[in-house]
């Protein structure tokens, strides 16, 4: 059965990853997984890589959305054609570090002298990350932060929320004439961040998943209230990133006037806006609390060994002071080393960009996920949909978490 | 009749034959085995039996993805159907504004299934979309018509009805334009009146066309996909999960092969049947 599942699977496989390297370099496959502008900002990073030395080179090949990436890259492993270098959302790096594809970089040269910012490495990411062999390293990096229309808050006299009950407040002062005043994605990391918030963890230090206990609640009656009873929060149709993108798309066009969304978007929507867009760190209720979000790279076990060298030079070229902040700089992703942090800071940056600063001072009240291999599983399967039905199908907001968390404890 | 070269629709048959095969019959039975598989592609397969039909079943999703496809394809096959035949019977006429009306709305099955939702997507959106401009100028109420549970799947099958119902249109004026006029003319003179004419001389001689088109609209209904993808991906609250977003969740998102396999058969199996039985009910009416 596995031969014949695995020829089929190898010619899909082979077919995705056709390269167009030239001839006597060492070359390694890039699977990435995002379009438009941070795309464009990879391959011209690629680009200045493959140019910049005479020994690599590396082949950029786009995969789709995250979760379609993930899938080809499943299917390439068990074709055993797996490209040396890709990156994946951080929930499931504990999952492909269970099934043991992911290759230990711990001793490659310099792995571990990377002057990486904690909280975005492996080290701060996970709980525990630390005293794990090192398997991921960052990449594209955020926190959800908040965007506001400048024009509208400047009409208004309004300043950007800090607390629940100015949230509600503000959001309600917009809601008006085919107008929402604030919109937000009912996707799982949005309401992370509120269970922070409001004091709890979605998730416990030693694995177990509480959903927050009655922060949770009190999160999830926050969105309810928002939506059902103010009717001053747009929750976009769709589901995972084209609600993202519809949010974006929304407030754009001036149809919401507050979103929370990943520090992703900053530079597409500075760029595309019609006024001038106003970065804020999410509101505080009990305290302030953001989860961290984004990519991190990873290198494939079960790639060719000649590909490995070029994978991990590439590596620490975009770990590299210049590439870490082009990269950062041109996306709205954090730097991930504090050498880059220290040079924007220094050349004074951030006074110029200030929108720029607030994901990285959020750092700060960053909460680590657990190195739960399931994680991503509970999240999409179980708690996503009764986030939808408490949200948008009027269902009972303690119901929906205690069965999740019932699921989620059977589930272990 | 005996071919006199008996293997003649063999070799005709063949390159159909190998076709289905390979691209149908291998898949499905290698579906098969696999639903019986825990699988995520990464660690090997392991053999749970009849686990995934069994987890399917408990969790609710498998009478959620049913519940949901069954809705849209009855809404699908009896409004694509009712319209097809609406605009057939309106249009069958030879006039150049006929002509005209007749390629505009077949012109919306040719133009692809992403390029229809990315269209309607803008048509119905909650704030600024034109469906709802509509609403407000007539002073009707609006929804958040992709973002209501109650609605979204409505909404979804009323895109699929417009995007198809050219493709019915299309054949019920074939089917309409094989009626001798002569059966017309002698009911016409036996004083039957327009909707008499339909009852018993259109109607009757359509069925075998009704048929066709029921069983084409139904098995399009059921793979619905694309809209469901670039409209709701499946929300809100799993209200548009039909079946066959539902096997790419299970296998794309979950990471669950085995699952999605098992999704695969019992769609298969309910999509034999259901056509099996449409074709068996639309002959028994037509034998008596």
């Amino acid at each position: 059965m596995s031969f014949s599942r695995r020829a089929f699977l190898a010619l899909a496989a082979t077919g995705c990853a056709a390269s167009t390297a030239p001839p006597g370099r060492k070359t390694a496959p890039l699977w990435f997984t995002y379009g438009g502008k941070n795309r464009q900002v990879l391959e011209g990073l690629v680009k200045t890589f493959n140019l910049s030395q005479g020994e690599h080179w590396i082949t950029p090949i786009y995969q789709g959305d995250y979760f379609e990436g993930l899938a080809k890259l499943r299917t390439a492993i068990a074709a055993r054609r797996a490209p040396a270098l890709s990156h994946v959302v951080g929930e499931v790096v504990p999952y492909l570090a269970q099934a043991d594809v992911l290759e230990p970089l711990d001793d490659y040269p310099g792995a571990r002298q990377l002057d990486i910012v904690p909280a975005l490495g492996q080290a701060g990411s996970w709980i525990g990350g630390a005293e794990r062999r090192l398997v991921a390293l960052p990449f594209n990096r955020s926190t959800p932060i908040a965007y506001l229309n400048g024009k509208l808050f400047a009409e208004k006299n309004l300043a950007a929320p800090k607390t629940w009950d100015e949230l509600r407040a503000v959001a309600r002062a917009f809601t008006h004439d085919g107008r929402h005043g604030f919109g937000c994605p009912i996707d799982w990391w949005f309401w992370a961040a509120l269970v922070g918030q409001a004091g709890g963890d979605v998730v416990e230090p030693d694995g177990r998943v509480s959903l927050g206990g009655e922060a949770g609640e009190r999160a999830l009656d926050f969105w309810k209230t928002l939506v059902l009873d103010d009717k001053s929060m747009k929750p976009p149709p769709g589901r995972d990133y084209n609600a993202w993108e519809q949010t974006n798309q929304d407030f754009l066009g001036a149809r919401v006037a507050m979103i929370w969304t990943s520090t992703a978007f900053l530079k597409y929507l500075e760029e595309n806006a019609p006024f001038p867009v106003v970065a804020a760190p999410l509101p505080a209720e009990r305290r302030r609390a953001v989860p961290t979000g984004g990519t991190h790279w990873i290198m494939l076990r079960a790639a060719p060994a000649e590909q490995k060298p070029t994978a991990w030079a590439f590596l620490r070229f975009m770990h590299e002071t210049a590439n870490a902040i082009t990269w950062a700089t041109r996306t709205g992703y954090m730097p991930v080393t504090r050498a880059a942090i220290a040079q924007l800071e220094a050349e004074g940056y951030y006074q110029k960009h200030p929108n720029d600063r607030v994901a990285l001072d959020q750092l700060g009240v960053a909460r680590p996920w657990p190195w739960s291999p399931d994680l991503f599983r509970v999240q999409r399967e179980i708690v996503q949909p009764r986030l939808e039905g408490a949200v948008l199908g009027g269902k009972g907001t303690r119901q929906s978490l205690d069965e999740a968390r019932a699921l989620a404890t059977r589930w272990r | 009749m005996r071919p006199s070269r008996r293997f003649d629709p063999l070799w005709m048959l063949g390159p159909t034959l190998v076709l289905l095969v390979v691209f149908f019959f291998v898949p499905l039975l290698q579906a098969a085995k696999s639903s019986l598989y825990e699988w995520d592609l990464l660690t090997p397969p392991r053999y749970v039996g009849l686990d995934n039909y069994r987890a399917l079943i408990d969790s609710g999703e498998l009478g959620h993805a049913l519940s949901t496809t069954l809705i849209m394809s009855a809404v699908v096959v009896v409004g694509s159907m009712a319209l097809g035949l609406g605009l057939a019977l309106a249009l069958n006429r030879p006039t150049r504004f006929a002509g005209f009306v007749r390629s505009a709305v077949f012109s919306a099955y040719v133009v692809s299934w992403v390029s229809v939702a990315l269209l309607w997507l803008w048509v119905l959106d909650a704030d600024a979309g034109a469906l709802t401009a509509l609403c407000r100028a007539l002073h009707l109420p609006t929804t958040h018509w992709l973002g209501n549970p109650k609605s979204a799947l409505y909404a979804l099958s009323g895109v699929t009805i417009w995007k198809i119902a050219g493709y019915s249109m299309v054949l019920f004026l074939a089917g309409l334009q094989d009626i001798p006029r002569s059966l017309y003319e002698a009911a016409s003179l036996d004083g039957a009146g327009a909707w008499q004419r339909f009852v018993n001389v259109t109607w009757p001689l359509l069925r075998p066309t009704a048929a066709f088109v029921g069983t084409t609209s139904l098995i399009i209904s059921f793979q619905v996909f694309d809209v469901v993808r670039v409209m709701t991906q499946g929300g809100p609250v799993r209200s548009t999960s039909v079946f066959v977003y539902a096997i790419y969740e299970q296998v794309f998102l979950n990471l669950r092969v085995g699952r999605a396999s098992a999704l695969v058969v019992v769609f298969f199996v309910l999509l034999l049947g259901l056509t099996a039985l449409q074709l068996w009910a639309w002959r028994k009416k037509g034998a008596a």
